[in-house]
């Protein structure tokens, strides 16, 4: 069975083409979210076996979310799509329990580098 | 990558958020410095630039990222909000949107059609103090070199040197988390650079730290490599080489000071410059997005997941809706198909009606019903709100009052008010006119206004109401009002009303100004009055099967009403015979039809003519018009048709050789014949399943 993942971003852009390059590489995109509640929603839901997500959302950032999913399931592997510039964030988000990070824009191939390193 | 896949959809998103970013940068303009507008604008900015990245698009790239960089210091307070900064952000959005537009329009290769801003973008980062901080070139010399640039600290434990690999990204975060992983394996005592550099990004590739553990030098070299992005790992003191002289590695190797030789901007074509700078000014001639291919409609039980949400209109709450994407090809060619459905629907109902089978007769009116019902689900799915054009015009208005030295307070009614797709590409424009109409020819000045007991901010308000199977737009001013006295004494001027006529009622007054080229403006300013206001909106709101109607009281102010039918694509029309062949013309534009008397023809000036009660008026023959040969009397005793056409103020009489009944007939664009016959506006099929031409009524001279 695949691997199934949840791709949180406010971008529908942004949340294709993670889903894309994940979907090709075989895994099972089984929800999106497009905000920080959103995403800890579907996280409740879906108990995926990965989560791509976005720094800056609406509603509750993706830090914050990070924190209540790490709260919900300590196990939660959660990979941070950040971008240039915003290492202070990425720095907390993997305080909060993140477990690596990718920077936009996005290359295949080191988002699933990425992947198996949190899923390693 | 080959991210050209995604262009459209990156289209599609950053035109949502280029009018996100408009909106609330008017909504900071007027408001008083809250927060709200500016996290706003900053999450649009970012999220356009994180996309804009990933396609390649390095122009759009670079200006969000200094955009995002400014605002984060307006969020951050360092910066006031004030009218030069106001500029500067709407100048920005206006140049993203056209660095947008380009980078997917894709003239050009990518790289060399590109348009960066060179000015705008140093004015963004010299925008109070610059402390933009740009990547760093990675270190000369590469991997291969051995030559541990970070000195070996001084402490207890084993050393673990580690070098990341060149094109790291966010090194400084990717060091933090080899150290974080080492910890794990025991105590870390010291980091050199320390960690507070290393998370600055003051450092090049390499960093050590001092390791009290128990484990191999195999295995921690394996955990540091598992943490990412570990080009080299050394594990065990420094043999030969002495680490360069202990110093604090941070005042020995003093990061490059970022403003100085951070590398210049990426090399800017300049005739795009000019380009760019010209499309900027063009102020007067704001464009309106073109159809972007996609849009979303309500999916019928369609799973919660992965369903594309709209970008919630300013300010609303964000709600979970149920979406999908759906190509607009896909919803015309259901359009088409329901539409010819239609058409054959009315077929079967005649020939079962002439087939006495009680059976028959029941399965059709079902099958009746249902497609009735199925057209008018299909033809909601087309539906889209009209905030999709509206939101564009806060802006508009913004810059075109401010260009002519008005205030006004303009406010937008009926957003969630929804048009047929296509009829709404169509609509703006129209309403374009209108606006700039009333903000320079309807609302005063404001010291003009204060003069007359009104306030000194003119009032403008674009409305969208639903009204039957009809959508009414209205453009209401507080302004002066038609001047009528003007309007009267040029139409007297140029003979078109009576020389002792001394008042005009809305519908005479609504008449001339609808003329063709009737314009009192006493001057033409760069917004309107060149002669192409009302009448340009008239002709295209009658092209799409509209009407106008307008009401003006003298210095009190103007309304201006749009009437539209909710879509384009099914129209009735009036079947005509020229030979074999059959024509549609869509009813809303026949006034009448009357049979060809030889006494109501005459011949006035060499032109045939048609006396109608007192009218007279141009005649034209379909067969003429379509190159077939004149009718031959003796052949058919039945007397010619001829059909009253009307356009704006227009109207002629058209010479059929019979018609043939009303039908609902389906609009199909077609290319073959558009090259030369301007004169048809489509093609139909028809119920049995002739093709037939549409008259375009508004080509005809």
């Amino acid at each position: 069975m695949s691997q199934t993942v949840l791709v949180c971003d406010d971008a529908i852009f942004m949340r294709t083409m993670v889903g894309d390059i994940l979907a090709q590489a075989g895994f099972e995109v089984v929800g999106e979210a497009e905000t920080g509640v959103q995403a800890v929603e579907k996280y409740k839901q879906l108990r995926p076996d990965l989560v791509t997500m976005d720094i800056v959302m609406p509603d509750m950032g993706g830090i914050d979310a990070v924190r209540e999913i790490c709260k919900l399931d300590p196990q939660a592997k959660i990979l941070m799509c950040s971008a240039m510039g915003q290492q202070a964030l990425v720095v907390e988000a993997i305080q909060a329990g993140a477990k690596d990070f990718v920077v936009k824009p996005f290359q295949p191939s080191r988002v699933l580098e990425a992947v198996q390193r949190v899923l390693g | 990558m080959d991210a050209s896949q995604y262009a459209e959809l990156f289209l599609t998103e950053s035109r949502e958020h280029l009018s996100v970013i408009n909106q609330w940068l008017l909504e900071l303009e007027r408001g008083t410095g809250a927060a709200e507008p500016v996290s706003a604008i900053f999450r649009s900015v970012h999220t356009v630039k994180g996309m804009s990245a990933t396609m390649g698009y390095t122009a759009v790239a670079e200006l969000t990222h200094e955009l995002e960089t400014l605002l984060d210091r307006v969020r951050r307070g360092e910066l006031a909000i004030g009218p030069e900064l106001m500029d500067l952000l709407f100048r920005s959005a206006d140049l993203l949107e056209v660095a947008i537009e380009r980078a997917v329009g894709g003239r050009g290769s990518r790289d060399g059609s590109e348009v960066s801003t060179p000015e705008l973008l140093q004015r963004l980062r010299a925008f109070g103090v610059a402390p933009a901080a740009a990547p760093r070139q990675p270190p000369p010399g590469g991997s291969a070199n051995d030559d541990w640039s970070a000195p070996a600290p001084v402490g207890s434990g084993v050393l673990v040197r580690v070098r990341l690999l060149p094109e790291t990204p966010l090194k400084g975060v990717r060091a933090f988390m080899i150290v974080q992983a080492a910890r794990r394996l025991g105590d870390v005592s010291v980091v050199s650079p320390p960690i507070s550099a290393l998370q600055a990004d003051q450092f090049e590739s390499d960093f050590a730290l001092r390791l009290a553990t128990t484990v191999s030098a195999d295995e921690i070299e394996r955990v540091v490599r598992g943490a990412g992005d570990v080009d080299l790992v050394r594990v065990g003191e420094d043999s030969a080489r002495t680490p360069a002289d202990g110093a604090d590695w941070a005042a020995s190797r003093p990061a490059p000071d970022s403003a100085a030789e951070a590398p210049a901007s990426r090399v800017i074509a300049e005739p795009a410059m000019a380009d760019l700078a010209l499309l900027a000014q063009q102020t007067g001639e704001f464009p309106i997005p073109a159809a972007t291919g996609e849009y979303r409609v309500p999916a019928i039980g369609s799973p919660a997941e992965g369903g594309a949400v709209a970008v919630a209109p300013l300010a609303t709450t964000v709600q979970p809706q149920r979406h999908v994407r759906i190509d607009l090809r896909r919803l015309d060619a259901l359009m088409n198909l329901i539409g010819e459905l239609v058409i054959t629907r009315g077929r079967l109902m005649q020939i079962a009606a002439g087939v006495d089978d009680p059976a028959l007769g029941e399965s059709v009116t079902q099958a009746s019903r249902l497609i009735g019902d199925l057209r008018d689900e299909i033809m909601t799915s087309r539906m889209v709100p009209v905030w999709q054009v509206f939101d564009r015009f806060p802006r508009l208005v913004r810059d075109a009052s401010r260009a002519l030295g008005k205030r006004i307070e303009f406010t937008i009614e009926g957003k969630d008010i929804e048009l047929d797709r296509s009829m709404l590409d169509e609509i703006g424009d129209p309403i374009v006119h209108l606006l700039r109409n009333a903000i320079d020819h309807g609302i005063e000045r404001p010291e003009a206004r204060v003069a007359v007991g009104k306030p000194a901010a003119g009032k403008l308000l674009l409305s969208a109401a639903r009204d039957r199977s009809a959508v009414m737009v209205r453009v209401t001013d507080d302004g002066r009002g038609v001047d009528r006295e003007r309007v009267l004494a040029k139409a007297r001027a140029t003979g078109l009303v009576d020389p002792a006529k001394t008042e005009l009622t809305d519908d005479e007054l609504l008449k001339l100004i609808a003329r063709p080229g009737f314009s009192t403006a006493e001057q033409v300013s760069a917004l309107s009055g060149r002669g192409v206001g009302i009448d340009a909106v008239y002709t295209r709101v009658r092209a799409l099967g509209g009407a106008v109607d307008i009401r003006s009281i003298s210095g009190q102010g103007t309304t201006v009403t749009v009437r539209l039918p909710l879509t384009l694509a099914i129209v009735r029309a009036l079947l005509a015979r020229a030979a074999d062949e059959v024509y549609a013309i869509p009813l809303t534009h026949v006034s009448e039809t009357v049979e060809l008397q030889p006494a109501l023809l005459r011949t006035l000036r060499g032109r045939e003519v048609l006396v109608l009660r007192e009218d007279v008026l141009p005649v034209l023959r379909l067969r003429d018009l379509v190159g077939l040969p004149p009718r031959t009397r003796a052949r058919d005793a039945r007397p010619e048709q001829v059909v009253i056409v009307e356009l704006a103020e227009r109207r002629a009489g058209v010479v059929v050789d019979e018609l043939a009944g009303q039908q609902e007939i389906v609009v199909k664009q077609y290319d073959g014949v558009k090259q030369g016959l301007t004169l048809f506006g489509g093609a139909t099929i028809l119920g049995d399943g002739s093709p037939a031409l549409i008259l375009d009524v508004s080509s005809l001279q």
